[in-house]
């Protein structure tokens, strides 16, 4: 299966550096990939998967070093180049044109597309690809009617389309169920046994083990080393990523909860489009209790949390915090409940990207001393505030003057949770507040929701993390298009009953 | 070999040297540029240079003049600045100068003569801003509660200001246009007590006013709450929103007050040097000369007082040159000049350029951003 005799080489990457910022992504990184393997990238966040991925793709060029593409030098202006040569990458985000069909994105950039469109020819083997791939999917359907699973579907088989012979897949699992993850792998497999190679990257290590040939491990930019996964185990590898031994911090499983804090019972709330996003649903948190409500993204979950916390107003049912009705309240009012909310997008809400770190902190509690004094804002208080919780909470990389969007994703946060948890909430939503963080970051993430749990917090924590939702919540709900579909307590669930229900099929009643 | 031989890349912190060091470069290289030009027409560069400084700044009534010329620009730049912070484009501040002109001129000539000069004047004043504010609010109401869009509305309501002081001497025989000038039409000049005293040459003490306004601009957005608060909203209208902002007033409030300086500047002019609604001393672009006042600032509230200074010495040095034969439309290439150097410059603001070889400056800069903006 893996052979590594030079010839058969498909990608060599030797000694290449990028720097970001002044900081390098990539430093001196080697990296060899094999015709028809499956390699996977392993590494925390930050370093510098992607930026490699991207150096491949011709999205980056790099400072320095040489890229041998099937034994040639080469260097890759831009991303076309890449795929004109057989180079082609599925990012994290998608880039697809969302009010297209599937079968003109396949078009869209293919060198054979002139002025005139074949539809009926481009469904047509659109559709076959789709089935020899196992990848079904209909070319006539618009972008934005298809899931996030469906959408990266046709961003594998549009490059397919392309017959790319390199596959860069850039985190693919982290938006499938874990049933939709196992078929990805099985067309993973089909496509190496094809010649074609499949760079996976990931920093979940059951599926590298699961899935691929090689393992090349990065740890802050640089090459920690390369290994065939049939001889590597799990516990080497993770240490090889995080250069340490690792426990996560997991709940308390001595349970002792109190009244009930929140209170939810049927609410409906709208999405863009004007249906309903979420349709009916209820739950109660106690003191001290945490409720995970484990889905894949899309199904209601950011509408949810916005109607729970004021940013969208439902249009039935009941919000109770604390004995008080706060369904219809506003975000303010919301937030003198005593509401905290950790939104999901750290620098498109939950922070002022342009502001300083202790600006950002100060952001809900400006209104009242210490932070002002009737209308003038006390200039000191910022300050000394600030630097106590950066102090307290860890939060690294702060300076004076500088805005807060130059620090890292696991910065940011922890100034992010700092300020909510600062606010003295009763109830906290939290949504995957340990997403793209590294090891060390999601430990203190962690640890700190944790504490809060301690202190007779209700906590909300929607999440796509099953590990992380496993590992906190005392309660597991599960939502499918809007709605409550499984709900259990955390020692009965598993990663592959809760698949089952996110993908929307209806457990067995067992007896 | 891929060595590459420069990289530009990001700055982290960007330094004041940087801030304000940039903008001179930019300043300085408008002047070479336009020097070349000048060369290439055949007169001498520095001959020219020399007499616009010379008439600028060469004598104490140069000087009078230069301040004169850059009381309304102050005003003006402002009111560009703080709406440019909000991402509210209004570039309608020669519309709502003109307006603060019109309503101050009005009020003044509808009361007469029987108040207190100082009161007076502060009434002549704020009803320019007024003015300037309802002209700003034909806009900024649409924009905040229909999402028009408000960089067309309030430039096409720049046209029918203009349009409407025109028909007010030229047009009419409204209470603006004076009676007594038989000749030419022009306007009825203002009741004396409304005028600002001068005290320096033509200087009125205007200019404190004008720098008193700015300097509370900046003490409103930098050290208020609800400055803050209008901070926040110009960072990131959605984070707003998450912290219990309301958004939309926020703006509407905001576009109103760059509304009211604007006016506040015609209010100036009127009760300063003008005397009353002249259509030929009020309609001179000192509106649209703000927008390059306020990004040749940085949108730095404070910066705005000095470079309104150096465009108003421009402006009052441009007749001096057909004293030597070069034409006054030299100070408009210089001024276009300077805010496309100024413009350029932002890049080397934000951006440094370096070898690959040399390792960068670890103190001054910091840490890499990795992570992309996610959709909420």
């Amino acid at each position: 299966m893996t052979q590594t005799s030079p010839d058969t080489l498909a990608v060599e990457l030797c000694g290449v550096d990028k720097s970001f910022y002044g900081v390098k992504a990539n430093d001196d990184v080697d990296f060899k990939l094999a015709q028809g393997e499956v390699h996977a990238l392993l590494g925390e966040n930050g370093a510098g998967k992607s930026t490699l991925c991207s150096i491949l793709a011709g999205l980056y060029r790099p400072d320095s070093g040489d890229v041998f593409f099937e034994g040639e030098e080469v260097t890759f202006k831009n991303p076309k180049e890449a795929l004109a040569a057989g180079v082609g990458m599925v990012y994290q985000h998608f880039r697809l044109v969302s009010n297209l069909t599937v079968a003109e994105n396949f078009a869209l950039g293919h060198p054979d597309t002139g002025v005139r469109l074949n539809q009926k020819q481009i469904h047509k083997e659109a559709k076959e690809l789709g089935e020899k791939y196992d990848l079904p999917i209909d070319p006539a359907a618009r972008i934005w009617q298809l899931s996030v699973g469906e959408q990266q579907r046709v961003e594998i088989l549009k490059l397919l389309y392309r017959n790319v012979k390199i596959l860069i897949l850039d985190e693919p699992t982290a938006v499938l169920t874990p049933q939709e993850g196992q078929a990805l792998f099985k067309t993973m497999r089909q496509m190496a046994a094809e010649g074609r190679s499949v760079i996976f990257v990931s920093h979940k290590l059951d599926e590298v083990k699961q899935v691929s040939d090689r393992v090349t491990v990065l740890r802050n930019g640089q090459t920690v080393g390369g290994v065939a996964t049939a001889d590597a185990d799990i516990k080497e590898l993770a240490r090889m990523m995080v250069g340490r031994d690792l426990v996560l911090p997991t709940r308390d499983t001595t349970e002792d909860f109190g009244e009930v804090m929140f209170s939810v019972k049927d609410i409906h709330v709208p999405g863009d489009r004007g249906l309903e996003a979420v349709n009916g649903m209820s739950f109660d948190i106690r003191t001290g209790e945490i409720i995970g409500i484990a889905g894949v993204s899309g199904n209601g979950q950011r509408e949810l949390a916005q109607g729970l916390v004021g940013l969208r107003t439902p249009t039935a049912g009941t919000v109770v915090l604390d004995g008080v009705d706060v369904t219809k309240q506003t975000v303010l009012q919301h937030i003198k409940a005593k509401l905290g909310y950790v939104p999901q997008s750290r620098l498109g809400m939950g922070l002022a990207p342009g502001l300083t770190t202790e600006e950002n902190l100060a952001i809900k509690a400006y209104r009242s001393p210490p932070f002002s004094k009737g209308r003038r804002l006390v200039n000191s208080a910022f300050r000394t505030e600030g630097d106590r919780v950066v102090e307290e909470y860890d939060i690294r990389g702060v300076r004076p003057g500088l805005p807060i969007r130059l620090l890292s994703g696991g910065n940011l946060q922890k100034a992010l949770v700092a300020r909510e948890i600062e606010m003295e909430p009763k109830v906290l939503i939290l949504r995957s507040p340990t997403r793209g963080l590294d090891v060390g970051a999601t430990e203190q993430v962690r640890n700190l929701i944790l504490k809060e749990q301690a202190r007779g917090v209700a906590i909300l924590l929607i999440s796509e993390d099953l590990d992380e939702l496993l590992a906190l919540s005392d309660r597991l709900l599960v939502i499918f298009e809007g709605e409550i579909v499984g709900e259990m307590p955390a020692d009965e669930a598993t990663a592959e009953r809760l698949g089952l229900l996110m993908s929307g099929q209806a457990e067995e009643v067992s007896s | 070999m891929s060595q590459r031989r420069f990289i530009v890349e990001p700055r982290g912190l960007v330094s004041w040297k940087v801030r304000l060091g940039v903008p001179v470069a930019s300043v300085l290289a408008a002047f070479v540029v336009a020097g070349i030009f000048l060369f290439l027409t055949g007169v001498n560069p520095i001959e020219v240079y020399a007499e616009m400084l010379d008439a600028a700044f060469g004598t104490p009534r140069g000087i009078s003049e230069t301040l004169i010329s850059s009381t309304p620009l102050i005003l003006t730049g402002v009111a560009a600045a703080i709406a440019f912070k909000m991402l509210v484009w209004n570039i309608g501040g020669e519309g709502q100068f003109i307006l603060g002109a019109i309503v101050a001129s009005g009020v003044a000539i509808w009361l007469g003569d029987g108040l207190p000069s100082f009161v007076m004047i502060v009434i002549v004043i704020v009803a320019g801003g007024l003015g300037g504010a309802m002209w700003a609010a034909i806009a900024a109401i649409p924009r905040v509660y229909l999402g028009t869009n408000e960089i067309i509305t309030t430039l096409m309501l720049n046209f029918i200001a203009l349009a409407l002081m025109n028909f007010l001497i030229f047009g009419s025989s409204s209470p603006w246009r004076d009676p007594e000038a038989s000749m030419f039409p022009q306007g009825r000049p203002i009741p004396e007590n409304a005028r600002i005293p001068e005290f320096f040459f033509r200087l009125t003490g205007g200019i404190f006013i004008a720098i008193a306004l700015a300097v509370f601009a900046w003490y409103l957005i930098g050290k208020t709450r609800w400055g803050f608060a209008v901070r926040i909203v110009g960072d990131s209208s959605e984070t707003a929103r998450y912290a219990g902002i309301g958004v939309a007033r926020k703006i509407l409030t905001v576009f109103l007050l760059s509304g009211a300086y604007a006016g506040f500047a015609g209010g100036l002019f009127v009760a300063g040097p003008v005397g009353a609604l002249d259509p030929r001393s009020l309609d001179l672009g000192l509106g649209f000369t703000g927008i390059i006042v306020a990004a040749l600032a940085g949108l730095h509230l404070l910066a705005i007082i000095p470079v309104a200074i150096l465009m108003g010495a421009l402006n009052n040095a441009g007749p001096s040159l057909q004293a030597i034969g070069v034409p006054t439309a030299t100070v408009t290439m210089l001024q276009g000049a300077i805010l496309i150097f100024a413009v350029a410059g932002e890049f080397f603001i934000n951006n440094r350029i370096r070898r690959p070889d040399i390792e960068p400056d670890q103190k001054s800069e910091v840490v890499p951003v990795l992570e992309e903006v996610e959709p909420s």
